[in-house]
């Protein structure tokens, strides 16, 4: 019996004039491991939430055609009865957390349920999900990755046999995020469960996934072994989907000639071996970027900071920090969840005020004066970009500082940003209404409104589809004229190693590395201390050569060449 | 002298922060889980609590009240609770009654307006402290469990830990949202006098206008959680007898809580013991 069957499933949400599911028929076999695939609208999380009934029992709409989840019709069984059969986290999980601990959460649905043993159940749950021994942790002790797990344990303790998660990983390190996959990979493999993930993060997939499904404008295109999904570069690319860098690489020199035409690309590290195995590695000439030399913008004297806590010692997170940014400089701040990382940014704009030492912002010190003092010379784009929309449209938003500050031309201003956005069109609207690449957008468009001279971007890339990215990089790198130095917290290490000159590496309130990427990624240490993890492709070309340093899909293929190529 | 001032009016600035203000909610909900009082049956306490917090209306009885008063106090001690709860609890004392003493005193009174008005107090303060006891010292599950068991309706009592859950994470979104403010505006200068009238006003206005976004981002975030909580069997639990019976049959007196009962009614009977002797 198959897990999940459609026949002609056809679904509009009401009020709307177009299908979000367009005649889908599609078969989930039981234990598979899937990943959906598509471009942000494509219907996606529409297509799972038809599987657990909340379409169209809880959200209402035009339902035509018929779906199966483990046999049961969703049409004939209500919510409750396919919440049993089908596990749902959702991509904003936090949200879905609704008892204060630990087991209470996990347990919840189970005790709803009327089940007996539900404490039991839950505490199996937690056991699955790698949740034990914090039985009674309150919730907000947890970190972002275990949050997770809690959500999925709450999915779990049901036993459902499939389960459906939303962007696991779009909010974690990738410590965190192996540990979800691991998680994942072993409730599929032991306890035979069918999971289906939407995910964008092809690495995970190669890695992790059995098949792949891909959705295109509320139908479905295919559905296919991982390995033979991801040869179709190009039919991904056209989807916003991008390949492993690894296939991309190979994809790209099969296309120069490089690589044979009849031989498959590889979707993994491991497979890359054998591939590129006929290539022989030449050192690029190294461009030494020019070590700066500029005076300070922004330093860190002896900062101390530590946060209240519910109970017992406040929790310190800088003890001593010093660190100096100079004018110019394009810093990334990495480091896993919890690392301070947002800590820093806020004590950067004057938010928050260290217990002792000092911070200068260009020679002046911060400490003494408010945040509202510097909003002209530093701005900070929030990780959580509707918590900076605080009027009811996006231009009235972005106009903001400029009209209180007194910015005369505030008019012409704002429509240029508009314009430089890409959201000319979303004028009047609200920004909360919008997608997430849209808010992404206009929220740096907010930041960047009085044109300061050091730019704070906290977790930019999180969350966004790889076109969406590629934008905001292309933004940052326009606007290099009028921001002088930027500051971008990520875990994303593509956009990393693409954009940044320096790294700063934050582990537990120190600073344990400080350099340009060479130095960081060439450090094997770091990344078993922080769990931080270069590019796949610069891992693909260490264990080609280890004297490789690739970071690039375009170093890696002008560096690895056939040997004869290197001799003409 | 004007240092301190200063340092005076940042820390109380500092303790009023969003921040402060969250953690003293958690604090006060979840932080004294471990106490005697923590660990009480919540139907037993909650039977204390119509005794103390109805029979001192009644009673005028000087030694009866301030026999309660003490035991209140010891028992609000045993709940270790938040530093802020116990700050409003002697504003809103004073603001009762205190004030009353100061302007009979202003008025020409003299200390005789003293008996009266302690008896009042006492009154105020041993409701108020037997409140804060039952309320703060039971975490919210216990809390609502216990009304659930004396038949109060299970949306109560989700509501009440549901609002807990969300309170902090409503706080901090609103911290957030007064965060932008301070990032992007552009307050009025607040060195003189009027400055600081004015910058006071604009602070008020800010508070007021982040109320829109709050309530907007909170919808938004709601959307999930509500339908997490219909695929949670929220609804089915409601409506279905049997989960009552599986949630209230966590609940147990045991030897702790008997000793409390029979330590406050031998206390009550001394007092009124007292009270006929003298």
């Amino acid at each position: 019996m198959n897990a999940v069957e459609m026949k002609g499933l056809t679904y509009t949400y009401p009020g709307a004039s177009q299908p979000i599911l367009k005649d889908i028929t599609l078969e989930i076999t039981k234990g598979d491991f899937l990943a959906v695939v598509g471009n942000n609208g494509c219907g996606k999380s529409t297509l799972c939430k038809v599987l657990n009934g909340l379409i169209p029992h809880f959200i209402t709409g035009d339902f035509q055609g018929e779906a199966r989840v483990e046999g049961l019709n969703t049409l004939e069984n209500d919510v409750s009865a396919l919440a049993q059969k089908v596990g749902y986290v959702y991509q904003d999980f936090e949200n879905q957390i609704v008892r204060p601990t630990v087991l209470d959460d996990a347990s919840y649905a189970c005790l709803n349920y009327a089940f007996p043993d539900y404490l039991e159940r839950g505490r199996e749950a937690l056991r699955q999900c790698g949740l034990e021994g914090r039985d009674n942790a309150y919730i907000w002790q947890l970190s972002g990755g275990q949050t997770h797990l809690l959500a999925l344990a709450g999915a779990v303790c049901l036993r459902p046999d499939v389960l459906i998660l939303d962007e696991p990983i779009a909010q974690l390190d990738p410590m965190h995020a192996d540990r979800i996959y691991d998680v994942l990979r072993e409730l599929n493999e032991k306890q035979g469960k069918t999971i289906i993930v939407i995910e964008h993060h092809t690495e995970y997939i190669a890695d992790y996934c059995r098949h792949v499904l891909l959705m295109k404008d509320g139908r479905v295109q295919w559905l296919l072994p991982t390995r033979e999904a991801l040869q179709r570069v190009e039919e991904l690319e056209e989807c916003n989907i991008f390949p492993p860098q690894v296939t991309q690489a190979a994809h790209r020199l099969k296309k120069a000639g490089v690589l044979p035409q009849d031989v498959p690309l590889p979707t993994t590290v491991e497979e890359g071996k054998k591939t590129f195995s006929s290539l022989t590695f030449r050192p690029a000439e190294s461009v030494k970027p020019a070590a700066s030399v500029g005076e300070n913008a922004i330093s860190f004297r002896n900062i101390s900071l530590s946060y209240r806590s519910v109970k017992g010692e406040p929790r310190m997170i800088f003890d001593g920090l010093n660190l100096d940014i100079r004018k110019g400089e394009k810093v990334a701040l990495i480091g896993s969840n919890g690392a301070g990382k947002s800590t820093l940014m806020k004590l950067m704009v004057g938010l928050l005020k260290p217990q002792s030492g000092s911070i200068c912002l260009f020679g002046e010190p911060v400490t003494q004066k408010k945040a509202e003092d510097f909003s002209r010379q530093i701005s900070l784009v929030y990780q959580n970009p509707e918590e900076m929309f605080i009027k009811d449209s996006i231009a009235g938003d972005i106009s903001y500082a400029m009209r209180v500050w007194g910015v005369k031309d505030w008019q012409e201003r704002t429509d240029a940003l508009l314009e430089r956005f890409r959201l000319q069109d979303l004028r009047d609207r609200d920004g909360r209404l919008m997608s997430g690449g849209q808010m992404r957008r206009a929220s740096l468009a907010i930041g960047v409104a009085l044109e300061p001279k050091v730019l704070l971007l906290d977790e930019p890339t999180a969350n966004l589809d790889i076109a969406t990215r590629r934008e905001i990089m292309g933004v940052l790198e326009d606007m290099k004229d009028i921001i002088q130095t930027a500051v971008i917290a990520t875990h994303d290490m593509q956009l990393v190693c693409q954009w940044a000159e320096r790294i700063i590496v934050l582990s537990g309130g120190n600073v344990v590395a400080d350099g340009s990427r060479d130095e960081i990624f060439s450090r094997a240490d770091l990344s078993k201390l922080v769990g931080i993890r270069p590019p796949e492709i610069f891992t693909m070309a260490q264990a080609l050569n280890p004297q490789a340093l690739c970071y690039t899909i375009e170093e890696f293929t002008r560096q690895f060449q056939e040997a004869a190529a290197w001799k003409s | 002298m004007e240092k301190l001032m200063n340092q005076l009016s940042e820390n109380i600035l500092d303790k009023f922060s969003m921040d402060y203000l969250r953690n003293q909610v958690l604090k006060n909900a979840y932080g004294n889980d471990d106490t005697v009082i923590a660990g009480l049956d919540p139907r037993i306490l909650i039977a204390w609590y119509l005794f103390f917090g109805l029979v001192p209306w009644f009673v005028n009885d000087l030694s009866f009240l301030l026999g309660s008063f003490l035991l209140v106090m010891i028992t609000t001690l045993l709940a270790r609770v938040a530093g802020l709860v116990l700050f409003l609890f002697g504003l809103g004392v004073f603001s009762q009654t205190g004030y009353l003493f100061l302007v009979t005193l202003l008025f020409g009174g003299d200390a005789s307006a003293v008996a009266p008005l302690l008896i009042l107090t006492l009154k105020v303060a041993t409701i108020s402290l037997a409140s804060v006891t039952v309320f703060s010292g039971l975490d919210p599950d216990k809390l609502s469990n216990g009304l659930m068991w004396y038949g109060c309706p299970e949306r109560l009592s989700f509501s009440i830990s549901y609002a807990y859950r969300m309170l902090p994470m409503l706080m901090e979104e609103f911290q957030n949202v007064l965060l932008s403010y301070r990032l992007r505006g552009n307050p009025p200068a607040h060195d003189t006098f009027s400055g600081k009238v004015r910058y006071l006003i604009y602070q008020v206005k800010i508070i007021m206008e982040s109320f829109y976004p709050l309530m907007l981002n909170t919808a938004k975030r709601s959307r999930t959680t509500v339908e997490a909580l219909e695929l949670r069997g929220y609804r089915y639990a409601a409506v279905n007898k049997t989960v009552k019976k599986i949630r209230l049959s966590a609940l147990k007196v045991t030897y702790n809580d008997l000793l409390f009962l029979a330590i406050s009614v031998l206390w009550v009977a001394l007092c009124l013991l007292c009270s006929t002797l003298f």
